[in-house]
């Protein structure tokens, strides 16, 4: 069988790193896989929360149901990653961290817009992809 | 209940190699080499030693400088997490434990090869157990992965929140570069740059350029802290220290403080703030000199609003017509700051709080009696008042 040199394919379509992850943070992981995106939601009081955690910090409940999101959010804020290069990446390559829906934060990379079309306050959607083992993520402008 | 550790402690030695991109030694003998000049200037033998502090990111263990410099029995080692946040909390550690009586002598260093060994400005991808590598990775998947990108979220978000713009972030930018050109231990000595040179310096990670970042660097620095009744009777001025904090309000995370409300890296500076005034019994109107963190020069702004030179916002206007250069109401970073001079993790920004108190600065301050140094925001951070 052929096999495809890594520096053939764009660096954008190069394969992930499998993630590091815990207890914790499977289900997230786990959801991508099912093309989902999956946030916690504490069984006690309802609080949804990200980054994940065991304990709801409100109520300390250590029960809590991943909830699938709508995918629907907006820029809170964003940057622009132009140097060094990053692996697995091309440059530039932007980030948004997202006010989601449900009413958390979100870090992703940000596809198909131009860096000096990126806005605070512009509507998002997630869009899902798979790269290598990996399961993934992104945003686009909606 | 009351702080009782005002001028209890005092910083009697300084020392410190040369800064480069490559050292051509080991970290750890930058390490030993900082830590022996530093008791030298003190006149402390170094077998006197009984306390060794750093922070992370630093390879050279305090076990291995201790053998190495020749110690004999050591009381007090600790380690601060969270990156340059944590340049001012061992000497926090050394304040408290010699102001308690539990070490007499603590040495504070910093070592390391930035430049030619480990960089900083790289992508960081590993892996590990620690409970915020989970997070890291989770963001590293989604190629945000350099100190760069991290830090330039939350200074867009500034500059949508308050309107400070590029020419406002320039002019910080300018000013640490116009102090470096007169410290010939400065990378930019000789070399000021003008808003021209800023603007046409290429992007880093938006709204960050090429001139809102310091260089990495090779080098080292250590202080030797000690009681107030022994450093009466050293070769040095004592630097005393006024007030000394941590500060990590909720939400602070490494570099990521994303998931709280304000993700402006002014919080955390509120919090050591107030715990540095009250120690000290001092404002920010006392204050003759400011070292404030610069990794990306535009922190400077939020900073000097979390420390109460200005309200939230109005640090663009502050910061204009010469306020925070030599002979303004607030000289900041006057050795360059670590854009100008050199990135050895906010510890050359004590030493230079320390020279401009024994009045040996290349860019001194006349009559500075209280200088007030802070870390790196956007991380769990730390700060210190110095004072005669």
């Amino acid at each position: 069988m052929e096999q495809t040199a890594t520096q053939d394919i764009p660096p954008s379509k190069r394969p992930l790193p499998v993630p590091h992850s815990n207890r914790d943070y499977d289900f997230f992981y786990q959801g991508l896989e099912a093309g989902k995106l999956l946030v916690q939601k504490c069984d006690g009081c309802g609080t949804v929360r990200n980054p994940p955690g065991p304990m709801c910090p409100h109520c300390h409940s250590l029960k809590w149901t991943p909830i699938e999101c709508r995918g629907t959010g907006t820029v809170y804020s964003y940057t622009v990653h132009y140097h060094p290069p990053l692996p697995n990446f091309d440059s530039p390559h932007a980030i948004v961290l997202a006010d989601m829906s449900e009413g958390f934060r979100l870090i992703g990379g940000l596809q198909g817009a131009r860096p000096e079309d990126i806005r605070i306050g512009m509507p998002l959607v997630v869009g899902f992809e798979r790269r290598g083992e990996v399961s993934t993520f992104h945003f686009r402008l909606a | 209940m009351g702080y009782t550790v005002r001028d209890k402690a005092a910083i009697v030695g300084l020392g410190t190699t040369e800064f480069s991109k490559d050292s051509g030694r080991s970290e750890m003998q930058l390490a030993v080499e900082s830590v022996l000049a530093a008791l030298a200037d003190a006149g402390i033998e170094p077998g006197e030693v009984d306390g060794l502090c750093t922070y992370m990111m630093d390879n050279s263990s305090e076990i291995d400088v201790f053998r190495n410099i020749g110690g004999r029995n050591l009381k007090v080692f600790s380690r601060i997490s969270y990156g340059g946040g944590g340049a001012c909390a061992p000497v926090q550690q050394a304040m408290m434990a010699v102001a308690t009586g539990v070490a007499e002598v603590v040495v504070c260093y910093r070592a390391m090869n930035e430049r030619s060994g480990m960089r900083f400005g790289q992508p960081m991808v590993r892996s590990s157990p620690e409970s915020e590598m989970m997070l890291k990775a989770l963001h590293s998947l989604q190629g945000l992965q350099t100190a760069a990108a991290m830090m330039a979220l939350p200074m867009r978000r500034y500059m949508h929140e308050t309107g400070a713009s590029a020419e406002d972030f320039a002019n910080y930018s300018i000013v640490a570069r116009r102090h470096a050109a007169t410290n010939p231990n400065a990378f930019f000595y000789g070399k000021p740059i003008t808003l021209d040179d800023y603007m046409n310096s290429r992007m880093i990670a938006d709204p960050f350029r090429l001139l809102d970042c310091c260089q990495e660097s090779d080098g080292a620095v250590a202080v030797v802290v000690t009681n107030a009744e022994r450093a009466r009777g050293l070769r040095q001025k004592p630097v005393y220290i006024r007030a000394a904090a941590q500060g990590a309000p909720v939400g602070t995370l490494l570099c990521t403080s994303y998931y709280k409300p304000d993700i402006v890296p002014r919080e955390e500076c509120q919090l050591v703030a107030d715990q540095l005034y009250t120690m000290a019994d001092l404002t920010p109107g006392d204050i003759d000199v400011a070292i404030i963190y610069d990794h990306f020069g535009p922190t400077v702004l939020p900073s000097l609003e979390g420390y109460g030179f200005c309200e939230p916002g109005e640090a663009k206007d502050f910061i204009k017509g010469g306020n925070i250069e030599l002979g303004g109401s607030l000289p900041v970073n006057t050795h360059g700051g670590q854009l100008g001079e050199a990135y050895i993790h906010g510890m050359n920004g004590i030493a230079e709080g320390i020279r401009q108190l024994r009045g040996t600065a290349v860019n001194q301050v006349r009559g500075a009696e209280h200088v007030l140094v802070t870390a790196g925001t956007g991380v769990p951070t730390s700060g210190l008042i110095l004072g005669l």
